[in-house]
């Protein structure tokens, strides 16, 4: 009963999820249309001769396969087999066509003959048999299958089992906890340096971040050990040392969730940044806020008193923020592509995503105005301490210090402030289908405001938009401990679980694995489409990360000043300048300062915009202080993130990554060439080689696992081709029309065949 | 009247005066500057600049037959404003002398900016306003002065005039060949004014038909080649619309002639006509005697029209773009505000028209005629992106100049018109952005394809601020008939000979020669985005993105030091080597460093 169609040999590599690195050689086997499983995983429902829809147009292009539903993923397995060459990199715990069921957002059924649909639900009935089934999904893809030759029966089975898994009802029905329950161990130590990335579950990553950033007056307290204070707070934080463990338990009580203040981080200057909770006791508010001000007053070092920032009132909500979201996700990815076109830009803000994003980064930087410009300490205050507060601490933090925008500080910043900070990732993301008003994109959006950032200042980030999207993405796959969960104690409890129940009785705790074990999804070489080849300086984050304190000033640019004076020129402008000179606007302060103030024409200048104008007339320094511009004709749709999946807004062989490919292989070039280099010093320092060993510099042992670039120079010299599948999608495709060859022409001929134009 | 003192400033002042176009041109300029007379070089201290982003800045200002020059000293740095007098399009006192005996004045400026100055006036002095200096400098033509390019001596190691050669450049199509000959029949300007000398038309159209062709096509401007694909022979021709009329007349040459270009091309049985404008648009050219081709009497043609519209919606939209961008960006409804100029709605559909031409020529085969009403505007802009598209020599940075050179200036362009170069009536309605439109298509395409383009963004800027200024003589007159006649290449400078003596700085590093590498853009509203490194460069609240090429460069240096070194080692190994065991010293000089290109 299930293949009746001749198999294809297949040239697929089994490269068995779990087992990192130790890659077979691809081998010709015949496979069966059966779902790769994980471990733990088991099938629940299929159904086969389904086609899966490719693309918008014609059903030539669809795919004939078999439909599973597991416990963990939608699955569609085919007899045709992409293309490897074009389909480049690969998740291991995701095949090409599947979609894990926490990702999908919305089922719906149809039967064409009846004219009937259907949105299905958990636990509901479905009286038709349906036709096709249209899965809409949280990463913004949408799927079609159509059952025209399945049996009916068997089509709405896997449609009801897809509907009943995707929305579990208790956190322990995730799948998370059947694969973990089943394998997961914790990469030991620090073989392999994958895991760097601190997980602030110790005193010791806490403290080492106070070390860092010079925080003199501030210490590491337990009180919180066991969760016995907040249930929503790490069980290591920082707080003001003048505060004793005494005085934290009495504090507790008044606020929010029995939240304390939570230190996230300090300026050189001796400037905190904290976030805190709303005070629940109204009569005690006063008193409270005036004992715990006077804390961070005494924890810097002028004394001068903090500057609190009421988040909750100055920012959109996240219920905003989630509508501006569903407009955007309806009109990018949704919506017919053609209808959009004609106001396309006004659709766009009518979203309101942008300038939500904008108010972010706005409220950013008038913190990063006070902590740096006028070297007060501030505290962010948000009702609950949970969302908002979490998007802005580490918008601050990227912009005042690089060591965040190293990969490996980025991870760090996002466990801090995200993970320990208690954001309810389980709630925000919606995973048990519980409430739709607890759902909201915030962790996209701060990924968003990121990317702008990224946008606007390359060299400063160490890692990729491809990263930035694949750490989204991976919210949806949900055997993570770092997004499954609504706080540090939720994780404890369930990880606590697992050992009592302990099928296999082992001595140690099982836990979920963070995301920043990258190797649980990619190999060590789609990993390196994470690292950017325009970022600069790798030795500048070493040093901060050695403890000095000292490297995050706004260095004087020496080696890349001649890029800085290029950019100046670039400007072209009568107020353009030299880097040589204080830029242009640096006028704007004197102007301000000087007796006579002139009539300003356009807006009030505050003091934090002239702080912005001065910043931005200076060249930027990859190193020191990063500051977005937030004109409005600066912030532009992360149209990679949002319009990656649409095969119309592909462009081949071209997008932003055609000049990463570039810059790539030179970057690994030079890589191969200081590697060389080093072995000739190894080499030679011992007079004479050993006589008959090659001289190494012929034998090729570059170890090219360490090269840090995707996109390598390839043995052959000569101009470097660029590679036809590079797409302004890659590495993400708008799966089917890349597998097939004649695709190059097929959104032009769409377009050429009138509409719209 | 500081005459040499004021031309001294301008050289001295290099490093603070701050436009990279012009600031690296004063290095030339210094020479200019002394030996072209400035006698009318006039300074005026005490003018105050009112900045729309700054507020009032006084300083002074000086006014040569090139430039104006504001700089206030007492700031630190100095502020200083330069821009080439050609780039004023209106000169304006805004209302009466104040209380203070000041006099305000606007210049409404061709780069997307106004400028506003105030100063001190006395009445009835003999001395006149600097700003009667400027209206005089500034609109040499209504003044019958001398544009500056033919002061503008400076001698460049290359000459630009020199880089389209027509022959040279039919040859490397391939042309002339058994289809295809190259004619003379215009080399008096006879067959049509506007076209050049030399003409590529089909081979068995004797040039006594020509003539006839021409009679009915508007301004005679006959259907001749553009590009011919090097594989299939497809071509794109361009002319201008058919005479038809009201009546629907016919031309038996004409039509013979469009079916001579069909028949070139043996791959396809089918012409493809695509006329730029609006069917509206086009129908009521027919009262006015002009008109399209029907589909009866051009048996085999298809006629497609591509909807872009004329030079007066788009100057109208530019004028709306202008208030959206400058001086201040409206914080709010910013997109919806963009949208309503429909700025970069011409540019999709100029984009868009462009793509499909040439996805008929390379995946149809298919042979294209393009035209509008005169064949100079829309035509240009179309037939010259689709060969952007088709041909990666147009993307190098020579190629681009040759595009240039043949598509817009020698087929008529009517650049004195489009941006009155020199004429004091700003309102004139043969005014508009055609050009600018194009490099904007331009500057989408390298956005899409960074590294399909061997110029950078600077270059497009540059190309721009030039198309204004007046200093060279490229852009100067309405066609290639006039600009002999003006002997410019022997009486002006090219400013082809400008960039390309230091072409280094409009090179992009990212630059990957793909041979036969056809661009699709994807013209979608997705896709495209306002230049703000063009139109929104005034404000100080931009900062220019770091430019990924700089940092190429940067890594490049990089690897030559790297190379360098491992070389030295690698010899100092062999030498070693070769001291001791003789039989090993042929290996170590066999590693060069495989990766250095």
């Amino acid at each position: 009963m299930f293949s009746i169609k001749p198999l294809k040999p297949t040239l697929k590599s089994c490269v068995p999820p779990l087992q990192p690195d130790m890659k077979k050689a691809p081998q010709l086997t015949i496979r069966k249309l059966e779902a790769k499983l994980l471990p733990g995983e088991i099938v629940v429902s299929e159904v086969n001769f389904v086609r899966k829809c490719m693309g918008t147009g014609c059903s030539q292009d669809d795919l004939w396969g078999k439909l599973i539903c597991t416990n963990f993923k939608v699955s569609f397995v085919s007899h045709e087999v992409l293309d490897r060459q074009v389909f480049q990199y690969r998740n291991r715990l995701l095949g090409d066509h599947d979609v894990p069921l926490a990702c999908v957002e919305q089922l719906v059924t149809v039967n064409e003959a009846k004219g009937k649909q259907k949105v299905l639900l958990s636990n509901r009935k479905l009286k038709f048999s349906p036709t096709e089934l249209v899965l809409y999904c949280k990463d913004l893809r949408v799927l079609r299958f159509r059952f025209d030759e399945a049996g009916p029966e068997s089509s709405r089975k896997v449609c009801l089992a897809i509907a009943h898994y995707a929305q579990p009802t208790d956190p322990r029905l995730l799948f998370g906890f059947e694969y973990v329950g089943k394998l997961y161990r914790p990469p030991a130590g620090e073989h392999g340096g994958r895991l760097q990335t601190p997980l602030f579950i110790c005193p010791s990553d806490w403290d080492r971040e106070v070390k860092r950033t010079g925080a003199t007056e501030w210490r590491v307290c337990s009180v919180n050990e066991g969760y016995a204070v907040s249930p929503s707070l790490p069980e290591h934080f920082v707080v003001p040392a003048s505060l004793a463990d005494q005085d934290l338990k009495q504090l507790s009580c008044s606020f929010v969730g029995q939240r304390l203040p939570l230190w996230c981080w300090n300026h050189l200057n001796g400037s905190a940044l904290v976030r805190t909770a709303g005070i629940r006791d109204v009569a005690e508010q006063r008193k409270l806020e005036q004992r715990v001000c006077n804390a961070i007053t005494k924890s810097h070092p002028k004394r001068s008193s903090a500057h609190k920032v009421h988040l909750d009132r100055s920012l959109p909500s996240i219920r905003d923020v989630r509508a501006s979201f569903v407009r955007l996700r309806q009109l990018c990815a949704i919506g017919p592509y053609q209808e959009s076109e004609d106001k396309w830009l006004s659709s766009v803000e009518s979203t309101g995503w942008l300038d939500n994003v904008r108010a972010f980064l706005q409220q950013s930087v008038e913190v990063v105005y006070m902590l740096e410009g006028k070297h007060v300490s501030v505290i962010l205050q948000e009702e609950e301490d949970r969302d908002l507060s979490c998007v802005i601490s580490c918008l601050v933090q990227l912009m005042l210090d690089p060591h965040f925008r190293s990969l490996v500080g980025f991870q760090s910043l996002v466990q801090k402030e995200w993970v320990m900070g208690g954001h309810r990732f389980l709630d925000r993301c919606n995973h048990l289908k519980r409430s739709e008003g607890e759902e909201s994109p915030m962790f996209l959006l701060f990924l968003d405001c990121v990317w702008q950032l990224m946008r606007q200042h390359p060299a400063a980030f160490e890692f990729t938009e491809i990263y930035l999207a694949v750490l989204c993405d991976s919210m949806w796959i949900p055997v993570f401990s770092t997004f499954l969960f609504n706080c540090p104690r939720q994780w404890a409890e369930y990880s606590q679980d697992f050992t009592q129940s302990g099928q296999q009785g082992e001595d140690r705790a099982v836990r979920f694995p963070p995301v920043w074990d990258w190797s649980q999804q990619f190999s060590l070489r789609d990993q390196t489409l994470f690292n950017s080849p325009m970022y600069v300086g790798k030795g500048v984050a070493a040093r901060v990360q050695n403890g000095g304190v000292r490297t995050f000033r706004r260095a004087k640019p020496k080696i890349y000043s001649s890029m800085v004076r290029g950019t100046a020129s670039m400007q072209n402008g009568v107020l353009g300048a030299h880097a040589t000179l204080p830029r242009r606007n640096s006028l704007v302060l004197r102007l301000l300062s000087g007796s006579e103030t002139p009539a300003q024409p356009d807006s009030p200048d505050s003091a934090s915009q002239c702080f912005v104008r001065d910043w931005l007339s200076r060249p930027a320094d990859p190193h020191g202080l990063l500051l977005p511009e937030l004109l409005p004709s600066h912030l532009q749709l992360w149209r990679f993130y949002f319009l990656r999946w649409v095969s119309e807004a592909r462009i081949a062989r071209g997008g932003p990554i055609t000049a990463l490919h570039r810059l790539s292989l030179l970057v690994d070039e030079i890589e191969t060439l200081q590697a060389r280099l080093r072995q000739y010093g190894g080499t030679s320092t011992p007079p004479g080689l050993p006589p008959g060993s090659p001289d190494p510099g012929l034998t090729h042992r570059m170890p090219s696992e360490q090269s840090k670039m995707y996109f390598k120079t390839g043995p052959l010299a000569g101009p470097p081709q660029q590679p036809e599948y590079l797409s302004s999608s890659f590495p993400f495709s708008p799966v089917g029309n890349l597998s097939r060859p004649s695709t190059l022409g097929t959104p032009l001929s769409k377009l050429l065949s009138g509409a719209g134009l | 009247m500081e005459k040499s003192g004021s031309a001294d400033s301008l050289g001295s002042k290099r490093s603070s005066s701050r436009q990279p176009s012009v600031d690296s041109l004063t290095r030339y300029r210094c020479v200019t500057v002394t030996c072209v007379s400035l006698c009318h070089g006039v300074a005026a201290s005490d003018v105050t600049y009112i900045c729309p982003f700054l507020g009032a800045i006084r300083g002074s200002l000086t006014v040569t037959n090139y430039r104006l020059f504001f700089k206030c000293l007492d700031k630190d740095p100095a502020f200083v404003l330069d821009l080439p007098v050609g780039v004023i399009s209106r000169v304006e006192k805004i209302g009466a002398i104040s209380a203070q005996g000041e006099v305000s004045f606007g210049l409404v400026c061709k780069d997307i900016r106004n400028l506003r100055f105030a100063h001190r006036y006395q009445e009835g002095s003999l001395k006149k306003s600097i700003f009667e200096l400027v209206n005089k400098f500034a609109f040499p033509v209504s003044n019958a002065l001398r544009m500056f390019a033919f002061e503008y001596g400076q001698p460049f190691p290359e000459n630009g005039w020199k880089v389209y050669d027509p022959l040279a450049e039919y040859k490397r199509q391939g042309l002339p060949n058994e289809s295809w000959r190259i004619t003379k029949a215009n080399e008096h300007y006879d067959v049509c004014e506007t076209y050049p000398a030399t003409l590529v038309v089909p081979a068995n159209i004797p040039d006594e038909e020509l003539k006839r062709v021409a009679a009915f096509r508007a301004k005679g401007r006959i259907p001749v080649l553009s590009w011919i694909h090097p594989e299939t022979q497809a071509t794109v021709t361009r002319c201008s619309q058919p005479m038809v009329g009201v009546n629907g007349k016919r031309s038996k040459e004409d039509e013979k002639h469009l079916q001579a270009i069909m028949d070139a091309n043996a791959q396809s049985h089918k012409l493809f006509i695509f006329d730029a404008r609006p069917p509206v648009n086009a129908a009521a050219n027919k009262m006015k005697g002009g008109g399209f081709e029907s589909e009866d009497a051009y048996q085999n043609a298809e006629l497609v029209f591509l909807d872009i519209h004329n030079i007066h919606v788009m100057r109208e939209s530019l004028r709306k773009l202008k208030e959206v961008v400058y001086p201040n960006i409206e914080e709010s409804h910013w997109l919806s505000n963009l949208e309503s100029t429909h700025w970069l709605e011409h540019i999709k559909l100029i984009l868009a028209g462009a793509l499909r031409i040439a996805d008929k020529v390379e995946s149809g085969k298919t042979s294209v005629v393009v035209h509008c009403s005169d064949g100079w505007d829309r035509t240009a802009q179309l037939s010259s992106l689709a060969m952007l598209m088709l041909d990666g020599f147009y993307r190098t940075l020579r190629g681009f100049q040759v595009l240039v050179e043949k598509e817009w200036l020698s087929f008529g362009h009517r650049f004195q018109l489009r941006i009155g170069h020199g004429d004091r009536n700003h309102t004139d309605a043969d005014r508009s952005p055609v050009f600018l439109q194009f490099i904007d298509c331009v500057w989408q395409m390298t956005r899409q394809f960074p590294a399909a383009f061997e110029f950078n963004e600077f270059f497009l800027i540059t190309i721009l601020d030039h198309l204004y200024s007046c200093l060279f003589g490229t852009f100067l007159c309405n066609s290639e008939q006039q600009r002999l006649e003006e002997d410019l290449p022997k009486r002006t400078v090219s400013l082809w000979s400008y960039i390309n003596s230091q072409h280094e700085e409009f090179t992009n590093p990212l630059y990957v020669d793909y041979a036969n590498h056809v661009l699709y853009p994807v013209v979608s509203m997705r896709h495209l985005e306002l230049w703000v490194g063009y139109y929104i460069r005034w404000n100080p609240r931009m900062r220019p993105q770091e430019p990924l090429h700089q940092h190429y460069r940067e890594l490049l240096a990089k690897r030559a030091e790297l190379q360098r070194k491992v070389e030295e080692l690698q010899r100092e190994v062999a030498g070693r080597v070769a001291v001791a065991p003789p039989e090993k010293a042929g290996s170590p000089a066999g590693s060069p460093v495989q990766t250095c290109v």
